[in-house]
């Protein structure tokens, strides 16, 4: 298909999501797959960008400490040897409508852009795999703390995203599933509800008290 | 868009049918796991508590790690249950050729795509949208919007509608392909429903 798609002079993007502990083995050594096969994407399948997405084989997400010390180490490594364009995609523990996932969502956010990420994709909240279980107020999130990272000290996003990762990976357990598309949102008008609004404020509120610059 | 790379689909192709043959499980319990930490240790890694490496020397040798460890394992074609090997040259004149930057999208609503260094002020892309996660045929349009109008995002990636005229879709049949027309067709309706008409999906 991929020759078929370069002869049309498409836009090749090659997707790859390698699994922390799984059998590429721990942090170091799940990194290390990852460089190689973002390396590889470029290499054997002529890919324009490549679509990142380490995922905790335990919980199945990308928002784990784990994967976004994996992500933020590969992106970082390939970024500071070459210029080819990265990104990452979004798979939060927790649905739309809760204050975990705005707060998981933000921080893979920071570490994506401080690494040197060029896109951020997502977000599919509930581990993308509930029906109509994302919104735009979860990209939103997405951007606005994309921004506010965008040139800080990298020493100082990693305190900052240390501190973050605390707020919610001692629920995963107990992550809440949120609301769907139609509960959080005015369909007609396609607005979020006031309810979704607080939430989102009181999120930014934790945030801003945790330090980070958002607008 | 990039120029010819030295590595063409087609000669990937034919050393996935003429690569040296594997059994996957000896790739995915044995190959990986002990060229992986094989590397770990050659290159010194050990990431500590940081998220993002904050010393040169770290992303050196981990860049390294992964240059070495796909030279020297290759890929794994799990169709041809061959391993598709390749230079260190061919890698690093292909990382000279790939794209540093591409537009998404078109008109006022295009998106520059192109390469931030380190932690650059400049903002990544947000590329707002479901991810690949299931959404309902009643719903797409609407949820799809509300990505499409947030400010916030620059370019839209889809979700999986269900069903298509209330029909389930099923991976190697015709449904498959009205599907995934339907979709881009009511992301491109979100997009203009959104005053973004130009979008990159």
């Amino acid at each position: 298909m991929i020759a078929g798609w370069l002869n049309q002079g498409n836009i090749i993007m090659v997707e790859q999501m390698p699994i922390f502990g799984g059998y590429t083995g721990g942090l170091e050594e799940t990194a290390i797959c990852d460089v190689a096969t973002t390396l590889a994407s470029f290499t054997l399948l002529n890919g324009s960008f490549h679509l990142d997405g380490p995922i905790h084989i335990r919980w199945g997400i990308t928002t784990a400490r784990e994967t976004l010390q994996v992500a933020g180490h590969a992106a970082a490594a390939i970024d500071a040897h070459s210029d080819l364009l990265l990104a990452n995609q979004y798979y939060p523990i927790a649905g739309p409508c809760t204050e975990m996932c705005l707060l998981e969502t933000a921080a893979q956010a920071m570490v994506d852009t401080a690494s040197g990420r060029e896109l951020l994709s997502g977000s599919a909240a509930a581990k993308g795999v509930a029906t109509d279980s994302t919104t735009g107020m979860e990209a939103r999130i997405m951007g606005e703390a994309a921004i506010a990272t965008a040139g800080l000290k990298v020493d100082d996003v990693n305190q900052l995203v240390d501190t973050l990762v605390k707020t919610y990976e001692t629920g995963y357990a107990k992550a809440p599933t949120g609301k769907t598309f139609q509960e959080c949102y005015d369909v007609k008008m396609v607005y979020p509800t006031k309810e979704y609004m607080e939430i989102y404020d009181r999120a930014v509120a934790k945030m801003k008290n945790i330090g980070i610059p958002l607008a | 868009m990039a120029v010819t790379r030295p590595l063409s689909v087609f000669e990937t192709y034919q050393r996935s049918i003429k690569g040296s043959k594997l059994d996957e499980k000896e790739w995915d319990y044995k190959v990986i796991p002990q060229n992986a930490t094989s590397m770990k240790e050659k290159y010194r890694l050990h990431f500590g508590k940081e998220f993002i490496p904050t010393d040169n020397s770290t992303k050196e040798r981990l860049f390294l790690a992964g240059l070495e460890m796909l030279v020297m394992t290759g890929i794994y074609n799990a169709d041809t249950h061959r391993v598709v090997k390749v230079t260190e040259e061919e890698v690093r004149e292909c990382l000279k050729k790939a794209p540093r930057s591409l537009i998404m999208g078109s008109g006022k609503d295009a998106a520059d795509f192109s390469a931030r260094k380190g932690n650059s002020k400049k903002k990544p892309v947000i590329q707002g949208g479901p991810t690949g996660a299931p959404v309902s045929e009643e719903m797409f349009i609407p949820l799809i919007q509300s990505f499409a109008q947030e400010a916030m995002v620059d370019t839209i990636v889809s979700g999986v509608m269900q069903t298509i005229d209330g029909m389930t879709v099923q991976t190697n049949t015709p449904w498959e392909i009205k599907a995934t027309q339907a979709e881009i067709r009511a992301i491109r309706e979100a997009c203009r429903r959104a005053g973004r008409p130009g979008m990159g999906i």
